[in-house]
């Protein structure tokens, strides 16, 4: 028991001075339990291929350059898709949710459109525009609009009165009450609604380039289905859980440790 | 420094549930001169603080006027200076920030405006937390920054709607006599709200009783300044003012 405990602590302290060790560690078992029944080959090997047989599979398309181009091409489409969803649903969140004309005009549009879910867009989109890069484009933008309005909308009621009357009696014009109060009083949520909008994006991207995709993870995993290569689907899953992770920790969790948490409006 | 003058000031509330005009506000008439201290006592719902808010321009007003050095208001403005009773500080604001922040709007250079932060800061004794933000400070903290914010903008008047109320009672008289001592020393025409009658008297040069949105009486306070808890307490005349708004306040 006391062994226990002392291995435990030796892991808190290895963790704390390395804390790349604390997100690899709980896959060891995981790999483990898979490599142990693609060993016993509970499975047919076909069906089921080892982490090293995936691990092959990386290294091979990686040296190929097939690996590198789709994994930048399926992730330049999410930054341009989650740019410009930004750039349109921040500021039409903000005048949803200072004006209650825009808001009574918008807001019945916004939750019909949002129900017609992104790849319910596709029929339409392909025949508009075709199997390539705008119809991606469309339903990424499509996906990470509405997240990120609906919850600017949120986080711009939820501002207290109090502070732009605060603003405005220091000589804060319109203006500057949007830029110095709204908007960061309104940040926690942006980025949650950013977060949810890159998360939904990132699926309905990968969706779309199975149905219209030319390349990209997505276009990857279909095409191995086609030629039959299961290790290769196998890599794509692992690449999506691995880049989301990445996005999730290296990009979206500082922005909300420097911001709301820092500030106190979110608790830790 | 300007005075406040509120001539024949009214509210009138369109009620939507009983469907019927509400007075808040009869006829309210009462001068502030330039560089006094003018303190607003009366129960809650008496409309003292309605009256702040028309004042501030947060609230339109239906009859009346409103001037400041002789000007009438239109809408919020940094020449009226607010103190909030939940302090409403910028969270994502540093304190030295905060305090910079009407500077910044009246377009006033970084280096020149937080030089003006720093000042006021080391008057309320605030210098070591310039750098922390306002969830890192105690509600006494914070309610001195809110005070020093309102000042660093030099404002004509300075509106104080119940700023203590919300802080303990120990940090309140300290707050209260720091606030008699900055006053001492910047003298702005100050209108401050409250419902606590020790506060009005131990603040005040003079004190307006508030009832039912009518102003019921006026009281001067001659006590000499900087003024101190400990002597207030011993000091008769503090007493008898006291009990004189005191009972003004119970008939209202």
């Amino acid at each position: 028991m006391i062994l226990v405990w002392k291995i435990w602590g030796a892991y808190v302290r290895l963790t704390a001075r390395f804390p790349s060790v604390a997100t690899l560690m709980p896959f060891v078992p995981v790999v483990g339990l898979w490599a142990l029944v693609a060993h016993l080959e509970l499975f047919p090997k076909v069906f089921f291929p080892s982490p090293l047989d995936v691990w092959r599979s990386f290294i091979d398309l990686t040296w190929k350059g097939i690996l590198p181009d789709y994994l930048q091409d399926s992730v330049v489409r999410l930054a341009v898709g989650a740019a410009w969803g930004m750039a349109l649903g921040i500021p039409l969140g903000v005048l949803i949710g200072m004006n209650r004309i825009a808001y009574r005009a918008l807001w019945p549009v916004l939750l019909f459109l949002q129900a017609i879910g992104d790849i319910a867009w596709l029929p339409i989109l392909v025949i508009w525009f075709g199997y390539g890069l705008v119809t991606m484009t469309f339903v990424i933008v499509y996906t990470v609009l509405f997240p990120v309005v609906l919850n600017t909308v949120l986080g711009v009621r939820s501002v207290p009165p109090v502070l732009a009357r605060a603003a405005q009696s220091l000589g804060a014009g319109r203006w500057s009450v949007v830029w110095e109060v709204i908007l960061p009083g309104a940040l926690p949520n942006i980025i949650t609604g950013l977060r949810n909008g890159l998360g939904y994006g990132w699926r309905a991207l990968i969706a779309a380039e199975i149905i219209v995709g030319t390349s990209g993870i997505g276009f990857l995993m279909f095409d191995a289905r086609r030629a039959g290569s299961v290790v290769e689907i196998f890599l794509g899953m692992i690449i999506l859980g691995i880049l989301w992770y990445i996005v999730d920790s290296w990009v979206l969790a500082p922005i909300e440790r420097t911001t709301g948490q820092r500030w106190g409006l979110v608790t830790r | 420094m300007k005075g406040l003058t509120l001539r024949h000031l009214s509210k009138t509330y369109f009620d939507p549930y009983s469907g019927t005009r509400v007075d808040a506000i009869h006829d309210v008439s009462l001068q502030v001169e330039a560089g006094e201290f003018v303190s607003v006592v009366g129960p809650s719902g008496c409309g003292k603080t309605t009256i702040l808010n028309m004042i501030a321009g947060f609230l339109p007003h239906s009859g009346g006027d409103i001037l400041v050095g002789g000007k009438p208001v239109k809408g919020p403005g940094p020449d009226r200076g607010v103190v909030f009773q939940s302090f409403a500080l910028f969270p994502w604001k540093t304190v030295l920030d905060n305090v910079a922040f009407g500077p910044k709007m009246r377009g006033v250079a970084r280096a020149e405006r937080e030089k003006i932060a720093r000042e006021y800061l080391a008057i309320a004794g605030l210098s070591e937390a310039a750098g922390r933000y306002p969830s890192e400070l105690s509600g006494g903290m914070q309610q001195r920054v809110g005070v020093v914010r309102a000042l660093a903008n030099d404002p004509d008047v300075l509106l104080m709607d119940e700023p203590f109320a919300s802080v303990d009672a120990q940090t309140r008289m300290t707050l209260q006599e720091e606030l008699t001592r900055i006053w001492a020393e910047k003298r702005n025409t100050v209108l401050f709200i409250t419902h606590d009658v020790g506060e009005a008297v131990f603040l005040a040069d003079r004190v307006v009783v508030l009832t039912k949105g009518r102003v019921l009486d006026e009281i001067k306070v001659g006590l000499p300044r900087p003024r101190k808890w400990d002597d207030a307490n011993k000091d008769p005349e503090f007493q008898r003012l006291s009990a004189q708004v005191l009972e003004k306040v119970r008939a209202a």
